[in-house]
């Protein structure tokens, strides 16, 4: 019997031993300008529909092979050309609305539209004439047409998040019958409209009609995948929905060989749940003057489950780069190494800690109503330390942030008049304690303050991940007498603790951009039911600035309401920016260089795949 | 083994399923909401009508558009189809096909994990019984109390640091393509067990020391029966009395925990698997957990918890086969 177990033993044993063989990092023998790219994640998705790509890196490998009509660029408030090539506004008989210098004039469009009957505002699109899908099909104005068309129709869709992104553009569908028209172009009755395109012009020119406002644009031209309406015309219908839950197999087939217009092509020969193999498509429209747009021949996408072994992977040389951000815990990791380039880009994503200072009738009690106290929560604001927040949460790596809540990088847009909370921390201190004395003077033995008699204690929603902030804020507060814990929140705090107003304060990360304005200022500030303002603040003047904004067909007043808008978030001392954390992210030198660092995003971005270049030997 | 017995414990499994699978359909929506507030969040552009079309749209898409207790009756007709449901993932794939491709996977580790385990384990153990008290058996004893203090999620990750990136003696993780060049070679399978080997170490630590300390229990309570001191009285050789005598009855409890055990197999490590990078039905279980793809997490859920009622049925089955005088629950 030993001599049976033995055996068996040895079998499996040697099994292993006879699989040994040197190890094959591929990388570390390929000469070839393919840029090895790790990525922390459960998996890599093996279907890509540009629409349905949600998770991990599949929104990431969509934005690569597939194309928007232009791309948002948040510093200057400009739409970079991508498919698109030059669009503006025109009259409702389409007349350009444009000044002499060609630019979009904001003063006439207000002009013309303010007096119009019209519900809708007029946008001419233009886009270049020289963009092929990768299947080599010319791409034209009327995959544009099919994409948005599709898009609002839920009976060939079936796909939510189209209908949202769509819900500007005024063009309709009712049970797959269409009921309102807003896409206009040479086939799709644009000239019957009034709208004059040419034969010549057929490929590449149209109009839509928009909602009424200034940020009707953006999701359509930015945040929509162009789909090639070659390839999903012919297979999709009622009964074989694009997002079909029993898709057929040739749309299953379109999802794993997709077809963009992209800077990258997807070799799905070379692609599995574990690696996924881009190839760059030479043939994009978009040029670095005569040469590539992007320097990166292929891309080859590795997945690593456990960040630790990535970071470990990159060291050893299995890969140039990791896409995710890494902790300042692991810069020590990186310290005197020559061979690794440490990326340590300003955030755009702040931490606030919000005050349910307007909460559900049935949640109000004593300590609550205390939050709903202007000079309180100014008081709170007061004593926060932004800079030992920085210092000792992240390390470092990260700033402080005004209370307008809006990043000082945006240098057109930030209002500093509006940083109301950034002065010396003892006269703060000290004014936070003159405010608190006028409200609860009553201290207990160990210094904090009382309500009729027991200490004032709140709870500060967070994850296991947020107990270290929350430990300091709990050191801060204490200077003012206001003590505070730590709650978890779980795994869906929405519906347990945050809908229903059970809470006193939660942090929360907040991003507000230019190109978020209209949708994000009135989800944290205005919207009370289900929404980003979990503390429910009602704040008249605050909310009809921000539809004020929201509606201005003035670009130029809009900006300015920006600015008034960030003041009075400030002065409601209801989201108190805790700080923005820098993100990390670390590349490796030896085949490599050119990487460049982008506010907000790792290492691996756009601007880094225009500029690598190979090093040689 | 009587009759009714078997019926019994047939229709107790059948029970315990039902129980199973109905826990299964209604856990995982307690803690959610509205999926499709979750999908697509309240947005500032639209308005509430918008807005309820665009939940709507995603409650057909999802199947949520019925009340609960439709969803679970059109659930339980699915399964008695053998239709574990699709999952949320871009295509829609059927669970029971994306099971069926993590789970040879999966069991690549937890067989070659227990086959190990059970052999080297069952050598350690009787060796240190039959050394009782000599440094064999002291060694066991503190390889078992350093083994309890070192999870093997730590043991993977040293393994992987040390043999993998270090020495380079072993992959530190799968290598990607190991899954889609897999044709059943003799050198694809000499890759699989090659990058199986860490991950297989490192599950089997454990198990080797816990299968080792059942059975040097076990031999060392047989040893003292009166058939065994009678077969040396005998003078029989020591391999004798050990390997026809002693071990050949102190099989039984090992030969339970093994049966028992083979409820885990399918299950897979979770922690190991990430660690490894293993394609297996622990990262599976992952995957789903971390998009919210309920559809695949009961799929997954209620696949191991099938495995286990049957693994735990065909044990006590077994048991009182080998054993007459044993009818678990039974009243005499």
């Amino acid at each position: 019997m030993l001599k049976k177990i033995m055996s068996l033993t040895l079998i499996f044993i040697s099994l292993f031993l006879v699989g040994c063989s040197s190890n094959e990092y591929e990388r570390r023998d390929d000469a070839s300008n393919t840029l090895y790219v790790g990525s922390v994640g459960a998996s890599f998705p093996t279907s890509f529909m540009p629409w349905l790509s949600r998770d991990g890196i599949a929104p990431t490998i969509a934005s690569m092979v597939y194309n928007t009509l232009f791309s948002y660029d948040d510093q200057t408030g400009e739409f970079v050309e991508s498919i698109g090539k030059e669009w503006y506004y025109v009259s409702p008989e389409g007349e350009p609305i444009l000044t002499t210098e060609g630019k979009i004039d904001y003063d006439e469009l207000e002009e013309v539209y303010s007096g119009s009957e019209e519900s809708y505002l007029v946008v001419k699109i233009i886009i270049h004439d020289d963009i092929f899908w990768h299947d080599g099909e010319k791409l034209t104005v009327e995959d544009i047409y099919y994409t948005f068309d599709i898009g609002t129709n839920n009976a060939l869709s079936n796909h939510a998040g189209s209908l949202a992104w769509t819900a500007d553009l005024q063009h309709s569908y009712s049970n797959g019958v269409m009921t309102k028209q807003g896409i206009f172009t040479y086939d799709h009755g644009a000239n019957e409209r009034g709208y004059e395109i040419t034969e010549e012009e057929k490929d590449t020119v149209m109009y839509l009609h928009v909602n009424k406002v200034l940020g009707a644009i953006t999701s359509l031209f930015s945040t929509i995948l162009i789909l090639p309406e070659h390839i999903w015309k012919p297979i999709v219908t009622v009964d074989n929905q694009l997002n079909s839950k029993n898709p057929s197999e040739e749309t299953l087939y379109q999802y794993q060989n997709p077809v963009g217009s992209g800077g990258y092509k997807l070799d799905p020969e070379n692609s599995n749940a574990q690696v996924i193999t881009l190839v760059r498509n030479d043939d994009y429209h978009l040029k670095d003057g005569l040469d590539y747009l992007y320097k990166v021949e292929k891309i080859k996408f590795m997945l690593f489950q456990e960040q630790n072994v990535a970071i470990y992977a990159l060291l050893k040389g299995h890969i140039d780069i990791l896409d995710s951000t890494v902790s300042s815990n692991y810069l020590s990791l990186f310290e005197d190494r020559e061979d690794i380039y440490v990326s340590n880009a300003d955030g755009i994503f702040t931490q606030t800690l919000v005050i349910n200072l307007n909460p559900a009738t049935s949640e109000k009690n004593d300590l609550r109503d205390l939050l709903g106290i202007s000079d309180f929560r100014r008081a709170i604001a007061l004593a926060i330390n932004q800079e030992e927040l920085v210092s000792f949460v992240l390390n470092g790596a990260g700033k402080t942030v005004s209370a307008g809540l809006l990043s000082e990088s945006l240098t057109d847009f930030y209002n500093p008049d509006a940083d109301i909370l950034r002065f010396d921390l003892e006269e703060r201190i000290t004014e936070a304690n003159l405010l608190l004395d006028n409200i609860v003077p009553e201290k207990d033995s160990e210094g904090y303050r009382l309500l009729d008699g027991n200490r004032i204690k709140y709870t500060i929603l967070g994850t296991p991940g947020e107990q270290d902030v929350i430990s300091r804020l709990q050191v801060q507060l204490q200077r003012i007498g206001i003590e505070v814990e730590y709650k978890a929140k779980g795994s869906s705090p929405e519906r347990t603790y945050i809908f229903n107003s059970k809470f006193d304060m939660t942090l929360q990360g907040v991003i507000f951009s230019l190109e978020n304005a209209d949708i994000m200022y009135r989800a944290h500030f205005v919207t009370l039911s289900q929404s980003s303002n979990y503390g429910r603040l009602t704040d008249s003047l605050l909310s009809s600035k921000i539809n004020e904004m929201r509606l201005s067909l003035n670009l130029n007043y809009k900006y300015e309401l920006l600015q008034e808008i960030q003041e009075l978030i400030a002065l409601n001392y209801y989201k108190i920016p805790l700080y923005t954390s820098n993100i990390i992210s670390v590349a490796r030198t030896d085949r490599y260089e050119g990487y460049v660092v982008v506010e907000g995003s790792t290492i691996f971005n756009t601007d880094t795949l225009q500029n690598l270049r190979r090093v040689e030997g | 083994m009587q009759k009714s017995f078997v019926i019994k414990r047939i229709l107790y499994a059948i029970f315990i399923f039902f129980v199973v699978l109905t826990l299964n359909f209604f856990i995982p929506r307690l803690g959610v909401d509205d999926p499709a507030e979750r999908y697509y969040p309240p947005q500032g552009n639209m308005s509430d009508i918008e807005y309820e079309i665009i939940k709507q749209v995603t409650r057909e898409q999802y199947g949520f558009d019925v009340s609960t207790f439709k969803q679970y009756t059109n659930y339980v007709e699915g399964l008695l189809r053998f239709d574990l449901g699709t999952s949320f993932r871009t295509g829609n794939p059927k669970v029971s096909t994306l099971i069926a491709e993590r789970l040879p996977w999966t069991l690549v580790l937890s067989v070659s994990n227990l086959v190990i385990s059970l052999c080297i384990g069952l050598i350690f153990g009787t060796v240190a019984a039959w050394k009782r008290g000599r440094w064999q058996d002291s060694l066991l004893l503190n390889l078992s109390t350093i083994s309890v203090a070192l999870p093997a999620f730590f043991i993977a990750l040293i393994l992987s640091f040390y043999f993998g990136f270090e020495l380079e003696l072993f992959p530190a993780y799968t290598n990607p393509n190991m899954v889609s060049q897999f044709d059943w070679s003799w050198e694809a399978i000499k890759v699989v067990f090659y990058n199986a080997a860490l991950p297989i170490i490192s599950m089997s630590i454990g198990g080797i020391i816990g299968y080792s300390q059942r059975t040097r229990n076990s031999v060392i309570a047989v040893t003292n029966e009166e058939f065994v001191l009678t077969a040396r009285a005998k003078g029989l050789s020591q391999n004798k009395v050990l390997f026809k005598h002693t071990l050949r009855n102190a099989m039984l409890p090992i030969v339970t925990a093994v049966g028992m055990s083979l409820s885990g197999l399918i299950g897979g490590a979770v922690i190991i698997e990430q660690i490894f990078n293993w394609n297996g039905m622990g990262t599976l279980f992952l995957e789903a957990n971390n998009t919210n793809d309920y559809p695949l997490m009961m799929g997954i859920m209620l696949f191991m918890s099938t495995i286990a009622i049957l693994a735990n049925l065909i044990v006590e089955l077994t048991y009182s086969l080998l054993d007459p005088r044993i009818t678990v629950g039974e009243k005499r």
